[in-house]
């Protein structure tokens, strides 16, 4: 009985197409990122690369650590939401270092939430500027405590 | 003759280059090992994408119009200064409706100077001429199902599996579609990297342990910010889904927003 042989034609059309899918496999080892399809369609390491910058508002948490007298005063009046960072500043780099001075706040910061404006909700305090008694807020709320005199 | 060429030379030389091309993925990976141990990227370690699903409700009717978070998200993110947001705080001034007219409500104006991050200028409606008028902050809608993802030729934004919609600067090649795609508005071409940019949930505070910046901001608790696989009892997102109807932007594009609002006027998009 005869052996049987592969036709020529048929093994050079295996070769070939061994060869491209191999091309094929090899060059996406080469193009498709180590990270690809940890998770998904896309990157993984994308990930922690958006992860990887700085924070720079410290929250509410690190103030506290050694803040609390201070928050424990805030948290007893109508302030009480605010985080601190919301008239201090962002301060990041204060938190992490105690020897960075923090930004000193500034007496307008009162008016960006509490000016009369008609499109603000009708429970939040509102003043109009000019009818509202003397110039400095400070001098009778204490910043604090907003409802308490100095 | 001597020939240059001999069949155990070629098969040998055959034999090394195939080596080399199995080697090489091998080596890749090893590379990636050993960079991954000794550099650092900054990224904090131990966070799982899988096990969290963050979810942001937003209250229309505690916004007061600061802009602390829209000024907030500016120096958090490093967003490029000009007409470039991640959030912004909208106005809403809705007109008494013209006597005998019939109608329920007059015209709407809407405007953000500046994305609202310094205030807003004085009401231009006489204030007996307002219906209604209130402030509504807006952000990536964080799409269950992101038109912008499914348009981007490149692949280079994505879902990932804790809910944000992110960007990956390095594939993206800034053709914009994606900023078309957006029914919100929440994305934008960075006139610095010339690569589409948008809210990352604060991917670099959230993954710390730390509430997005806007959140943390908003000295009124309009913006509730929490994790839907990890919910306390007592969490102020639960709270907020228990004491309100909410509601989500365009529900009838099928996006599946996962920023949820409560006290909305039909006249907001």
């Amino acid at each position: 009985m005869r052996r049987f042989r592969l036709p020529p034609q048929i093994l050079r059309l295996v070769l070939l197409t061994l060869g491209i899918v191999g091309t094929y496999l090899f060059a996406r080892t080469l193009l498709v990122p180590q990270s690809f399809g940890e998770y998904g369609w896309y990157r993984g390491a994308a990930l922690e690369e958006i992860a990887s910058r700085t924070p720079v508002f410290a929250g509410k948490k690190a103030c506290d650590e050694c803040h609390a007298d201070i928050q424990h005063k805030l948290d007893q009046f109508e302030h009480k939401t605010l985080s601190c960072e919301a008239c201090h500043g962002a301060n990041r780099e204060h938190a992490l270092n105690h020897d960075v001075v923090p930004m000193k706040v500034a007496g307008s910061l009162c008016l960006r939430c509490h000016e009369a404006n008609p499109s603000r909700p009708a429970w939040f305090k509102q003043i109009v500027v000019k009818n509202h008694y003397g110039d400095k807020c400070t001098d009778c709320h204490l910043p604090h405590q907003p409802s308490q005199s100095p | 003759m001597k020939t240059l060429f001999n069949r155990r030379g070629a098969l040998a030389r055959m034999g090394a280059v195939l080596a080399g091309v199995l080697a090489l993925p091998v080596a890749r990976t090893a590379k990636a090992a050993v960079q991954n141990f000794f550099t650092s990227s900054g990224a904090p370690k131990g966070y799982d994408p899988t096990e969290h699903k963050w979810l942001i409700c937003l209250d229309a009717t505690k916004c007061i119009g600061c802009g602390l978070c829209a000024e907030a998200c500016k120096k958090e993110n490093d967003v490029p200064m000009g007409p470039y947001y991640r959030t912004w705080v909208e106005r809403y001034i809705i007109t008494k409706p013209k006597p005998g007219s019939a109608e329920t409500r007059g015209e709407t104006l809407v405007d953000s100077p500046e994305g609202g991050m310094h205030g807003f200028p004085e009401c231009p409606v006489p204030p007996d001429q307002i219906e209604q008028s209130f402030f509504v902050p807006k952000l990536c809608n964080l799409c269950e199902h992101p038109p912008c993802v499914q348009v981007c030729p490149v692949g280079a934004t994505f879902k990932a599996p804790d809910g944000a919609v992110l960007i990956d600067k390095n594939y993206c090649i800034g053709c914009a579609f994606c900023v078309q795609a957006c029914p919100y508005g929440a994305r934008f071409l960075s006139p610095v990297t010339h690569t589409a940019e948008k809210c990352t949930l604060c991917y670099h505070r959230t993954t710390r342990g730390l509430k997005p910046a806007c959140v943390e901001i908003c000295p009124a608790e309009a913006r509730i910010f929490g994790d839907l696989k990890n919910l306390a009892p007592d969490d102020p997102l639960r709270k907020f889904y228990e004491s309100n109807r909410t509601q989500v932007l365009k529900p009838h594009l099928g996006t599946g927003p996962r920023v949820l609002y409560a006290g909305l006027d039909e006249e907001v998009r």
